[in-house]
């Protein structure tokens, strides 16, 4: 799924519209929701909450999104024709993806979450920091915003659970 | 509302008639009845009838914490209420053997001086007034008022100052106490002279005074006269000489005495009094500043104080007299058993009962004035 | 002293002296109300905002002229030791004695410079006041009576208990603390004003105002009683309770508060252990309900529920892992802060009763949980966190990086554990503490000097190790540094079969908490260090091993956050399976107990009902 993130980064580079961009954004939480959803049977009931709250949460941004290129107000905007600018993309060190196994516990599951909406927020953000200010920026600029909270909220989970009571 | 068995009892034709003086009655201090058979304006005998301000006090306290006790023992002689602090507490501080810091000591010492002085100048104005000389009593009032203002500023009540803990007292004298004091007492005895004018050398009273109400000093002692109603007899018998408490041995004072033992020397010792306290009050106001650390020595938390078991009996010198509290303990977080021994109870009673006899009318109020009896205390 | 001369007549002229009084300044006393001396015992006034509704104002009142009046507007938090009673004062009984002044834990109650209230008789009940900081008429009259150093009945300061000095406690195991002696047991309890804060505050509502004051009578035997009727892990609680009590004790406000726990250690270390066992045995049932239920996990909840339900009747197994019991308090506490010997005492206690306990007993490999079901009325599963949480950075795989449980567990079993000349810990809990010292003292033994290294991502004011961990901890040499984010584990270049640890690497945590206080790490990359040491121990959380469950039986039951989902009463929802202590609660020993007892009066019921059906 890394890849796929990657991958995705990649053709949003090559998109020319907003519509376009939406709609590989779109894609991108459509494919994480559907491998949480694979996952939920394979690990353990236990650490299953993980999972499904992640599968829950991806389908939120899935319908944020898709809310969004359907908006009527700023359909004329979507179509407008863009030039996506060349980045690199930095991935933080500080974020290690492990190997998901067949059946991940919840500390893997989460590292995993987090790591994928570290990939997403930096994407969106380095394309919104080399764009010129304007609609697309502004799109880049939310939809970086929006990972960024999905991250920080999966960071307050994994403290929960990983550093429980920490004592 | 007569009983069905009440038959008037015929009586032979006599002169003799009764009279009740009180309970409410300006002669009488407080609400307290004096039951007189007279003949003529003579009096044949005089009963005494306590009671009426009857509180309970010494069956309450054994209900209360000890240190709840302190708000009630000011309430038992209302005129001169320290002595009646510092005595009990001064009971309790026996019973556990709490050093008390030397400067509390010397600050309820100018407390009981203060006390002493009001409750004479409170005492002056009542003899005076049962004579007829109402300016000396609004004069004492006044004054007397002066020491309350330097009460409230000390122990932030002016009638009932629950200063004394047991231990120490309860705060430190606030910034310039000791000038206001000292101008107090100068101003009061800037006054004296005016008292001696209008009372104490006025022949009015001092006719009046001289002669009533007199004992020996077999009788007094018999009767168990303490204070300057004992000294008005010719013995020089003072607690706070003969069996010092407090730091009253570093102290300087005269012990006045007069020889009649009537109505008149009693009053005059009293006037001497008041100077004797005035000087040990310059005395403390002197000292004080000198004397410093704490005012408290350590105490357990009153809420559960267990004193420990015994008994002890500290007696003061109060404007009255021999005033003292016996304490038993038997351990607990409360008194066991409180008693007061205050000179009212005698002075108001017996003594008042035996000087009645053969007195005239007139002379009754001003005998129960002269003894400084207080009759909350008789009845606590 | 000038004589008064009585017998002067004086002359004809004599009454005119008094003309002098024509020039004299008349007596006038002004009408308008003044404010009175600075000390003056006025009406009261309270401060809501400081005032925590402890009540003792009502307790010492002579005249009992308080009521404590609830407002349901105003804070309740019993964790804080706050209660939304405020005193309501009736001035036709209050004698204006200012003792609940004096005695006011918090100094919010003082008294007015306010002479004066009357009224008509239709307003009678303006004499029953709530005061608040305004006073009784709502005009800001000045403070009169209120706190003072002098007048203050409260003690403020904690009776002092000796214990080692860093130098003299680093080279072993041995308790720190002394514990008080009588006579300072004594003093320190003489200093409680019975409040019950302490109470509410304990999850397990010990009767700390009562044991506290059979202390202070001189009675150690009727405190353990009283100790006894809500907590069998007495010596444990005594020493390494977390203590909220006294968090929530109200001289704590302006001093330091009561120190419960080392009075509930003074009780129990000052009674005969035989008499504590015939205390504890008080009350036990004189018949057998002939009820099985099974514990699994000999910790402190297991062995709290098996203390009730063998007091009910019930017949309590046990099946304890390790080879010996106490759980975490065993293999968790280092000795110098819980001696093993005073938790085979309160075992001791427990046992005594009757409780069996199954040692080296696994369950899912010795036993089945299916069939515990199959032979018991009712299960308990109390098996705590054992599984001690990994950063799972680069490197923290290597056999040289351990886990603080697992480590300190080693120590306590005397396990041969080889520490090397330096250290890093990961945590700053007091796992965290625990580990670090006890590798310090081991370090002190072997080499004969202390290099520990702990980092932390929170930064100290939000450490989550008790303040007076962290202070012995670093007395004892062992270097704390806060806000470190760990990144990886750096081996020294390879020469042997397996790599030798190098460090620790790190960033500065610039914010750990967003401003809900929840966690939102930002790191400042640019702050980077390397922590050296030879080891690596992560301490930073731990988790239940859930694994003996199996999985069907995890399948069957429901979970909540990766905890078992238990309702108020400790119950699954499976009717013959109970859950407690730190795998349901968070480690917390006192937490644990209260759940012991909760679960086992759940048992209770659900045995009584069977037996009724039956």
């Amino acid at each position: 799924m890394i890849e796929g993130a990657v991958s995705s980064y990649e053709k949003i580079k090559a998109k020319t519209s907003l519509r376009d961009i939406l709609d590989v954004a779109c894609s991108f939480e459509a494919s994480a929701r559907d491998f949480y959803t694979d996952l939920i049977p394979k690990v353990g009931k236990n650490v299953r909450w993980v999972v499904e709250e992640l599968a829950a949460e991806e389908q939120e941004h899935l319908d944020l999104l898709s809310g969004l290129a359907g908006r009527e107000d700023i359909a004329e905007q979507i179509k407008a024709e863009v030039r996506t600018p060349a980045t690199d993309s930095r991935f933080s060190d500080c974020v290690h993806l492990p190997d998901l196994g067949p059946s991940p516990d919840d500390q893997a599951v989460l590292q995993y979450a987090m790591g994928r909406e570290q990939i997403a927020m930096e994407h969106y953000r380095s394309l919104a920091e080399s764009t010129a200010p304007g609609p697309i920026h502004d799109l880049f600029s939310f939809l970086a915003g929006e990972e960024t909270k999905h991250k920080t909220e999966l960071e307050k989970v994994y403290y929960e659970v990983v550093h429980s009571g920490g004592v | 509302m007569r009983p069905e068995n009440y038959e008037a009892q015929r009586q032979p034709p006599s002169h003799e008639y009764e009279l009740n003086i009180g309970p409410n009655h300006p002669g009488i201090e407080g609400n307290y009845a004096f039951k007189l058979r007279l003949h003529g304006d003579t009096v044949l005998e005089g009963k005494a009838d306590a009671g009426y301000l009857h509180r309970g006090f010494e069956k309450l306290m054994e209900g209360r914490l000890w240190i709840q006790n302190l708000a009630i023992t000011p309430r038992i002689c209302v005129p001169d209420p320290v002595p009646m602090e510092v005595s009990y507490v001064l009971a309790v501080e026996e019973l556990c053997g709490l050093e008390v810091p030397e400067r509390a000591q010397w600050l309820r010492v100018l407390q009981l001086e203060l006390s002493r002085i009001a409750a004479h100048l409170f005492t002056f104005g009542g003899h005076a007034a049962t004579t007829g000389m109402y300016s000396t009593m609004f004069w004492g009032m006044a004054d007397r008022d002066l020491v309350l203002d330097l009460f409230e500023e000390l122990t932030g009540g002016r009638v009932y100052h629950i200063y004394n803990i047991p231990g120490g007292v309860r705060r430190d004298i606030p910034d310039g106490f000791l000038d206001r004091v000292k101008r107090t007492l100068d101003y009061l005895e800037s006054r004296l002279p005016d008292y001696d004018n209008l009372l104490f050398t006025n022949q009015v009273f001092v006719q009046r005074a001289k002669g009533v109400g007199t004992m020996s000093r077999e009788q007094a002692l018999e009767w168990g006269v303490t204070g300057p109603n004992l000294r008005a007899t010719g013995l020089k018998f003072d607690v706070r000489r003969d069996d010092p408490y407090l730091v009253y041995e570093d102290l300087e004072f005269e012990i006045p005495s007069e020889e009649a033992g009537d109505a008149w020397a009693r009053t005059l010792v009293r006037r001497k009094e008041l100077v004797e306290s005035i000087r040990i009050a310059r005395q403390v106001v002197a000292a004080l500043p000198k004397i410093r650390g704490t005012i408290r020595c350590p105490i357990p938390n009153p809420l559960a104080w267990s004193v420990p078991a015994g008994s002890a009996y500290t007696r003061v010198e109060s404007s009255k007299g021999e005033l003292a509290w016996y304490v038993v303990s038997n351990g607990g977080e409360r008194p066991y058993r409180t008693h007061v021994r205050g000179p009212s109870q005698m002075h108001a009673v017996q003594v008042l009962e035996k000087l009645s006899v053969g007195a005239r009318l007139e002379d009754i109020a001003q005998t129960m004035f002269s003894l400084d009896a207080c009759p909350p205390e008789v009845d606590r | 002293m000038r004589d008064i001369d009585y017998k002067d007549k004086g002359g004809v002229l004599n009454p005119l002296k008094n003309l002098s009084f024509f020039g004299r300044k008349a007596v006038t006393v002004p009408l308008e109300p003044r404010p009175a001396s600075a000390n003056y015992r006025g009406f009261h006034l309270n401060d809501w905002e400081t005032c925590i509704g402890c009540s003792t104002c009502q307790k010492v009142c002579d005249n009992a002229a308080i009521t404590m009046v609830r407002i349901p507007d105003l804070p309740e938090d019993p964790v804080q030791g706050i209660r939304n009673l405020r005193p309501a004062i009736d001035y036709g009984r209050c004698c204006w004695c200012a003792l609940c002044v004096d005695l006011c834990p918090t100094g919010s109650i003082s008294l007015s410079r306010e002479y004066v209230h009357t009224c008509l008789d239709s307003e009678l009940d303006s004499y029953f006041v709530l005061p608040d900081a305004k006073g009784i008429h709502g005009t800001p009259y000045p403070k009169g009576w209120a706190k003072s150093e002098d007048a203050d009945l409260v003690a403020l300061e904690r009776e002092r208990m000796e214990e080692l000095e860093p130098a003299e406690r680093i080279g072993h195991f041995q308790e720190i603390v002394a514990g008080y002696d009588s006579n300072q047991a004594i003093i320190e309890a003489s200093r409680c004003v019975q409040c019950g804060m302490c109470f509410d505050a304990c999850p397990t509502h010990m009767n700390a105002p009562e044991y506290i004051r059979a202390i202070w009578k001189g009675d150690p035997e009727q405190a353990v009683r009283e100790i006894y009727r809500t907590n069998p892990f007495a010596h444990t609680c005594g020493r390494v309770c977390t203590h909220r009590c006294e968090d929530a004790c109200s001289v704590g406000h302006r001093g330091t508060p009561i120190a419960i726990r080392w009075l509930k250690r003074y009780a129990m270390d000052a009674v005969d252990h035989e008499r504590v066992k015939a205390i504890a045995a008080e009350g036990k049932a004189r018949f057998l309900s002939g009820k099985r239920v099974a514990v699994v996990g000999a910790g402190p909840a297991g062995l709290t529920a098996a203390f009730d339900l063998v007091k009910q009747g019930h017949e309590v197994t046990v099946l304890e892992a390790q080879a010996k019991a106490g759980g975490m308090v065993r293999y968790g506490i280092p000795d110098y802060r819980m001696p093993p010997d005073r938790i085979d005492r309160d075992v001791d206690v427990i046992t005594s009763l009757g409780v069996k306990i199954q040692y080296q007993t696994r369950v899912g490999k010795d036993v089945t949980m299916a069939e515990l079901e199959r032979d018991y009325d009712a299960v308990i599963l109390t098996i705590g966190l054992w599984m001690g949480r990994s950063t799972r950075i680069p490197g923290s795989d290597s056999p040289r990086v351990k886990r603080a449980v697992t480590l300190l567990r080693d120590v306590a079993d005397q396990v041969k554990v080889s520490i090397p000349a330096s250290v890093v810990v990961i945590g700053g809990g007091n796992v965290a503490m625990d580990v670090a010292r006890t590798v310090a003292r081991l370090q002190k033994q072997t080499f004969g000097a202390v290099k520990v290294t702990v980092t932390a991502l929170e930064d100290l004011e939000h450490f989550l190790a008790d303040p007076q961990e962290i202070k012995e901890a670093r007395e004892e040499g062992i270097e704390i540094l806060d806000a470190r984010g760990p990144q990886e584990i750096l081996f020294k270049p390879r020469k042997y079969e397996v790599d030798k640890v190098h460090g620790l690497r790190t960033w500065r945590v610039l914010s750990i908490f967003d401003d809900q206080g929840r966690f939102a790490p930002r790191y400042d990359e640019a702050d980077e260090q390397i922590h050296e040491g030879e080891m690596v121990i992560e301490a930073i959380g731990q988790a239940a091993e859930v694994d003996l469950l199996g999985e069907d039986l995890t399948e069957r039951l429901e979970w909540m956050r990766g905890r078992l989902k238990v309702d108020g009463q400790g119950r699954t929802n499976l009717p013959w399976l109970w859950a407690a202590g730190d795998m349901v609660r968070g480690p917390d020993v006192v937490s644990a107990v209260a759940d012991g007892h909760r679960v086992a009066a759940s048992i209770n019921t659900y045995l009584s009902i069977q037996e009724d059906a039956a």
